[in-house]
């Protein structure tokens, strides 16, 4: 328990700092809106037309725009890109950082196991997440709330949507925390984390540039939850939740795994 | 000299590794314009059946659009964004690395003056980011030649890729004035990646019509529509661009001569 309340204190000035930029990020974003929704309607009929590779390089999308619902879950994608990206950065940083800082044999040589240790770690990471999750939901509901004129029905959708950002930062945190496990370099544990988690992102613009792609939309958890399906499509994709349970949990079980044997640099 | 080609070597890997990248992003992404020219033709003829005050609704850019040029400015924005990491990453971790490793009591004792040391690992930096992108520029060449469906102007192409390599000169220059102005800096990636991205986004969200907010964002100083229409760039924004080069590496400079560095 002693390990847990440490990681918190040592995460909360960071978690203060995301908070804030998720929190800004949300204010700059619906300021944005008011543009959008002055435009009106007329250039969704338009819009319907167009193929969707050309819609993706010239950033319009299905939605409509004008709407609330419509415009948030184009800002979603970046709210969802920064939350992760926060995920894979804690997930293996919090198991990294002892070797890098040198503490490892502070920590390492209390009678504790060392899965107790990872679980210590990992359950301070989840809280951290879940914090960032409910001050991104709390940030939503006001601020969408507020441009809301045409009284739309939406903070059931934010939920759901949140949700599904949500299994995406536990299977980016376990991402970071099973690179930070096998990766003998602490150094570059979270570059590599960051690294893969840019590259499933543009691979996930790539699949909307070109259909014949289709199929890998099962590999990058940015086409998992997109905003869009969650809130006009029903809700969560049970495959994909699925999907990210399995992953989820074989990462996991690879961090204990490869940490309790890992040959620890003092 | 010793400390530039050894700061070169110490960051020949990465340069290899984000050069590699940059190279496959832009590979992935031209594949895909042969399918593009196809769809952008059908919609070309679909648009022609429409009245032409809706054509001009949609905006005059769209002919630049569908071009391959437009085409590649469009995926340009996300090359950017990885080379402004990259540069960030650079700025962030070249001088702020020795006092992480505990190395920085050994280089400060060497008898050079600390401005030599400075311009050392700065040329060193600046070299790594001239090799990325002259490798990519000619990599990025040769791959527009491969796909290109019409003719389009060569000059236009360089110009447009040439703006990540001032955007990374921003952004470097920026890193190495955050990295020595904290005291210390413990995991450079969440520095370097918090601030690209805080920029990134607030580009994101201040585009069309507020002049004055693209100041805010390097990624916004170069507007890909107005250099494919005017073949130039804007003036305003390099001296913008330049002048906050020029401040942060001058304060750069002033700061870390005087700084109280922690030896071990």
């Amino acid at each position: 328990m002693n390990i847990f309340w440490r990681e918190m204190k040592s995460h909360r000035k960071s978690l203060t700092f995301w908070s804030i930029g998720v929190f800004l990020m949300v204010v700059s974003g619906m300021g944005k809106y008011e543009a959008y929704s002055s435009q009106g309607q007329s250039i969704n009929v338009l819009i319907a037309d167009i193929p969707k590779s050309l819609k993706a390089v010239m950033g319009f999308s299905d939605v409509d725009v004008s709407k609330v619902s419509g415009y948030y879950s184009i800002l979603f994608v970046y709210i969802l890109l920064m939350a992760t990206i926060h995920a894979a950065m804690l997930g293996a940083n919090i198991i990294a950082k002892e070797e890098r800082d040198k503490t490892v044999e502070f920590l390492f040589t209390k009678p504790l196991l060392r899965s107790t240790i990872i679980t210590a770690k990992l359950l301070a990471a989840f809280v951290n997440i879940v914090v960032f999750n409910l001050i991104t939901l709390i940030s939503l509901i006001t601020f969408l709330g507020k441009y809301n004129r045409d009284g739309e029905a939406i903070n059931g959708h934010i939920a759901l949507t949140m949700v599904g950002m949500f299994i995406l930062q536990i299977l980016f945190m376990v991402v970071g925390s099973a690179i930070a496990s096998v990766k003998r370099n602490p150094k570059s544990v979270a570059s590599l984390a960051t690294g893969i988690l840019l590259f499933s992102y543009l691979l996930s613009i790539a699949i909307d540039l070109n259909e014949n792609l289709a199929f890998l939309k099962y590999i990058t958890p940015f086409k998992y939850f997109e905003a869009e399906m969650v809130m006009y499509d029903g809700g969560l994709n049970i495959v994909y939740v699925l999907i990210s349970v399995v992953v989820i949990a074989v990462l996991a079980f690879v961090t204990y795994v490869f940490f309790n044997k890992r040959d620890l640099d003092v | 000299m010793n400390i530039f080609m050894h700061e070169l070597r110490a960051y020949r890997k990465s340069t290899i590794i984000w050069t590699i990248s940059l190279i496959m992003i832009v590979l992935l992404f031209m594949s895909f314009y042969s399918s593009f020219a196809k769809d952008a033709a059908e919609f070309t003829k679909i648009m022609e059946g429409y009245p032409e005050a809706i054509r001009n609704l949609l905006g005059v850019n769209l002919g630049n659009l569908f071009t391959i040029l437009g085409f590649y400015s469009f995926l340009l924005t996300f090359i950017t964004l990885c080379g402004a990491i990259q540069a960030m990453n650079l700025g962030t971790s070249i001088v702020s690395k020795e006092v992480r490793e505990k190395t920085a009591d050994f280089l400060l004792t060497k008898p050079v003056t600390r401005t030599a040391v400075m311009t050392a690992k700065l040329l060193a930096a600046f070299i790594s980011l001239v090799i990325t992108n002259i490798f990519y520029l000619a990599a990025a060449s040769i791959i527009i030649f491969q796909v290109k469906t019409g003719d389009f102007s060569f000059k236009l192409f360089i110009m447009l890729s040439l703006t990540m390599f001032f955007v990374q000169l921003l952004f470097l220059a920026v890193g190495i004035f955050i990295s020595v102005i904290l005291s210390k800096i413990k995991s450079v990636l969440t520095v370097s990646l918090a601030t690209v991205f805080a920029f990134y986004f607030l580009g994101m969200f201040s585009t069309t019509g507020e002049e004055a907010k693209r100041y805010l964002s390097p990624f916004k100083y170069f507007d890909t529509a107005y250099i494919l229409e005017n073949s130039g760039y804007e003036a305003t924004f390099l001296v913008a661009g330049a002048v906050i080069i020029i401040l942060s590496i001058a304060a750069s400079y002033y700061v870390y001569v005087k700084k109280d560095i922690h030896s071990v």
